[in-house]
């Protein structure tokens, strides 16, 4: 069985630690005082520092070491004799899920950031940090596709003109039972990117799936092509394959050609043109034994009261 | 029932599947080996169990909206199955049991049919 990883812990291993650390960090001179210290965590509200000594990075000093000083009573000392030396430091490319597996196993609050080639420090992470990055990313993640998917169901309305048309074509190899039935699973994300009522994509998929898989079992190949309006779908589906000889015995239910091998793919109990005309508001059949066949459906998307 | 409770029910094998759809509840189930049979009926069942282990299992039931898939009686699924399952994010198990024996156990859980009729009635 494969391991299977939730959406966060994908992120976890996707974002890098320079996408979720602070850069502006907050630093304390090596030689001022701890109550210089204590006025710092207090004013930036954070809980620890990086010590530097000019540019260099000397040490970790964090509100534990400010309360051990407190509680010690002796007077005033420079910072540097009761920070941490030779902080750990994580490097700024790692995966977050480094990081995280870090804090667990050292119980630390913080770790500074450095670029991995120059070793200079660029940024601070603490767990805080962390979880406001996953939670950005995930935020920014969840807006794209709510934007996506609000842009195309407005396209109708944003654009301007007097006719509005979308045309989009599918050609269905024949007999090929791996992409059988691939056309309509796009067209049914397709719709629903274009924000047409649920109910009325369902009927529409069905009738374009058992359509391609006729397509697909009964000929060498045909197209779909999908007309999509304010009001309305049109599919037509074109075929080159044998037609049909009887156009309403083919409607009735149960009537079917289909060899041993269709029933075997789970098709071929001549439902296939009845459920088409049950899920069309409207359907044509345009047929010639030796020339092929062209079903026409029309499915209305308006409201309920419209589509009468 | 949660479709991980329905996994451990059938002593089934997970093809595919995340953790957040095996938590999904499912009420309703139906079985059958007629894809076109399926696709004819008014309510959508939650879970599809079938004898047929091709693409056009996994086709239909993206088409019409099934969460899950259980392959009865070991039948192996191919990677193709696997694919159509990941890309239309259906849960896929296969069982050992058979057809008869899974649909029991499931009903004595508490699992229902959807809706079977075929007749042309449409609101």
């Amino acid at each position: 069985m494969e391991p299977r990883y939730g959406k966060t812990q994908e992120l976890l291993y996707e974002l890098k630690i320079e996408q979720v650390m602070r850069t502006d960090v907050v630093t304390i001179a090596s030689d001022a005082t701890m109550s210089e210290l204590r006025e710092i965590l207090r004013e930036h509200s954070i809980s620890g520092v990086p010590v530097v000594d000019g540019d260099e990075l000397v040490g970790l000093a964090s509100i534990e070491d400010l309360i051990r000083w407190l509680s010690s009573r002796e007077p005033d000392c420079a910072v540097h004799e009761q920070m941490t030396r030779d902080p750990e430091c994580l490097h700024a490319d790692q995966p977050l899920v480094h990081a995280l597996r870090r804090f667990d196993e050292s119980g630390f609050g913080r770790f500074p950031i450095v670029e991995r080639a120059s070793g200079r420090m660029v940024g601070i992470l603490t767990k805080g940090g962390i979880i406001e990055g996953v939670l950005r990313k995930l935020e920014r993640e969840f807006k794209e596709e709510e934007i996506r998917a609000y842009r195309v169901s407005h396209i109708f309305e944003d654009l301007l003109a007097d006719y509005k048309e979308i045309y989009l074509t599918y050609n269905v190899p024949g007999k090929d039972f791996d992409r059988a039935g691939s056309a309509s699973t796009r067209m049914k994300r397709n719709l629903k990117r274009l924000g047409i009522r649920p109910d009325i994509i369902h009927r529409l998929a069905i009738a374009s799936y058992e359509a391609e898989m006729n397509v697909v079992i009964y000929t060498d190949g045909g197209t779909m092509e999908y007309r999509i309006s304010p009001h309305e779908v049109i599919l037509r589906v074109r075929d080159r394959g044998p037609g049909i000889s009887d156009v309403e015995e083919a409607l009735r239910p149960g009537w079917s050609t289909a060899e041993p091998w269709v029933r075997d793919l789970g098709f071929g109990a001549g439902m296939g043109l009845p459920n088409i005309k049950k899920c069309a508001d409207k359907l044509e059949i345009d047929s010639h034994p030796g020339r092929g066949t062209t079903l026409k459906m029309r499915i209305f998307t308006g409201e309920a009261d419209e589509a009468q | 029932m949660k479709l991980k409770e329905v996994v451990e029910l059938l002593g089934a094998d997970l093809a595919f599947g995340t953790d957040s759809q095996l938590a999904e509840e499912v009420q309703t189930a139906a079985a059958s080996d007629l894809m076109s049979d399926i696709l004819a009926r008014v309510d959508v069942p939650e879970l599809l169990l079938t004898r047929l282990n091709n693409s056009q299992v996994m086709r239909t039931s993206a088409v019409f909206g099934i969460k899950a898939v259980v392959i009865v009686r070991g039948r192996a699924v191919d990677e193709k199955m696997i694919e159509i399952a990941q890309e239309e994010e259906i849960v896929l198990l296969t069982t050992p049991a058979s057809l008869f024996e899974s649909c029991g156990k499931l009903y004595a859980q508490g699992l229902r049919s959807a809706q079977p009729s075929t007749d042309s009635s449409r609101s």
